[in-house]
């Protein structure tokens, strides 16, 4: 059960409706309209943090899924593991992300194991981030890229923290997704 | 004194805005009246604002351009401060205080009172000339307690206005008698206010009063404890939730950001487009 009401086509402010109209927007979204000045801004920040970037879908979703599993957010593990599923990503990579296999035998590139060691360094640490983690990533992405990653993780970091800590619910439809694909 | 500058004062200037705050002090209510938007009663949730932030509004609202106050609830006349409070905030803008009318003995009369300013309108309301028609809205001895309080105000120099709210037409000829005893008041007609009942809190759950939408109603920034909302018609409550389609902004201070919301989202709405159902 969600800890706060999730706003409805009927019920979310004159500002929000936009997001509305489509359909059902999410829980995130409907969260959010309960605070109308902060869903335009939070919505702007999140999308184009989450989005393909200059580094791809691939590395966009190494970034989300690894974190949202650092983070033990079952919302944001669960939606994303069926995204990262339609941009490419096998199942034995999903898992490797979501901490349950080992990564070194599903990510084989160095440029990813690099992209993946600067993802960790970031969501699964507290405090000053190693030189050799920076090195290595620099060894294979440019500044950019690094920058563009690190947004990206900080983006997942707000989701997973809003997510569970109002107990957003994942869909019907993810779940069922999540069975099918043995990854529940 | 200069005039205020910056969109808010140009949007209010050209008529883009309307130039009324308005400001919820308070949802409990003495009363229970059949109508009531905010399904007040002595037991709702008192959602009130302080004196500190009512002051502040006034004085802020001032700065960027708006013109006038209203101050609603519930009962505002239940808030003990709420007298002195209104003085401070006369001092920034001319308002208009809403109240039912039935609080003004003893004590209370003298400290309603002290509010005998220029600047200051206290809004009444009152139905019907007929006591069980009056009552049967809003609730026994209404019509008494109300018809004794307005000769009492004004003697103390104390501006009065009237608000009738009618579910029949607003300019049935039944209403004339409740006009003439108005003016016996020596009331002016123009501060005797008829107004639908709106469909929206209580009013939804019985059905009665027109349905409105954002459209129809006055595209007045409305400042609660809850937030801020597009018209004094706006902070409803239902079922004891409290509506939250024509929510603003959760932030009410500094009065800037929720005025900034209400520029936006009338941005692209005819002018004069809440004028066809009369609410007001
Ligand atoms: S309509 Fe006014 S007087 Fe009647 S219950 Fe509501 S707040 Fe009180």
């Amino acid at each position: 059960m969600p800890r706060v009401e999730l706003l409805d086509a009927e019920t979310a402010p004159l500002s929000a409706q936009q997001y509305f109209s489509g359909g059902d927007p999410g829980p995130i979204v409907a969260a959010l309209a309960t605070v109308p000045e902060l869903l335009g801004p939070a919505l702007g920040f999140v999308g184009p943090a989450l989005g393909a970037g200059a580094v791809g879908v691939r590395i966009k979703e190494f970034a989300i899924l690894r974190t949202s599993a650092l983070q033990g957010c079952s919302y944001c593990i669960n939606a994303h593991t069926t995204v990262s599923l339609d941009v490419g990503l096998t199942g034995h990579e999903v898992r490797a992300l979501r901490g349950e296999t080992a990564l070194e035998e599903a990510f084989v590139l160095a440029a990813e194991r690099a992209m993946i060691g600067w993802i960790d360094a970031l969501a699964g640490a507290t405090g000053a981030i190693p030189d050799d983690v920076w090195a290595e990533a620099r060894a294979h992405w440019a500044e950019h890229e690094l920058v563009e990653v690190a947004v990206t993780v900080g983006a997942t970091m707000f989701l997973n923290r809003f997510a569970t800590g109002l107990q957003l619910p994942t869909s019907p439809q993810v779940l069922e997704r999540l069975t099918a694909e043995g990854l529940s | 004194m200069t005039a205020a500058q910056g969109p808010i004062a140009d949007a209010v200037r050209d008529g883009t805005l309307p130039g009324r705050v308005w400001l919820y002090s308070n949802y409990h209510c003495n009363l229970a009246c059949s109508y009531c938007l905010t399904e007040s009663s002595p037991r709702s949730e008192r959602r009130e604002l302080t004196a500190a932030q009512m002051i502040a509004v006034a004085e802020q609202a001032k700065e960027l351009g708006f013109t006038a106050l209203g101050i609603t609830g519930g009962e505002p006349f239940l808030l003990p401060w709420l007298p002195e409070a209104v003085l401070e905030m006369v001092q920034h803008l001319p308002l208009v205080l809403l109240n039912n009318g039935t609080l003004f003995v003893g004590e209370r009369l003298e400290r309603a009172a002290k509010l005998a300013h220029p600047g200051i309108a206290l809004q009444i309301s009152l139905d019907s000339h007929l006591p069980d028609i009056n009552d049967m809205a809003r609730g026994p001895d209404n019509f008494s307690k109300v018809v004794e309080s307005v000769p009492r105000l004004l003697e103390r120099g104390v501006q009065v206005r009237i608000a009738t709210t009618t579910a029949g037409p607003l300019d049935s000829p039944a209403l004339d008698p409740l006009k003439a005893l108005v003016a016996s008041w020596g009331v002016p007609a123009d501060d005797h206010i008829v107004r639908p009942i709106v469909r929206r809190g209580r009013a939804d759950e019985r059905g009665l009063g027109v349905q409105a939408i954002a459209r129809d109603i006055p595209s007045e920034l409305c400042i609660t404890a809850d937030g801020a909302f597009w018209g004094s018609f706006g902070p409803t409550v239902r079922n004891g939730r409290l509506d939250t389609d024509l929510l603003l902004t959760r932030t009410i201070l500094p009065l800037a950001v929720p005025a900034n919301a209400l520029l936006a989202a009338i941005g692209g709405m005819p002018q004069g487009a809440d004028a066809a159902l009369g609410i007001r």
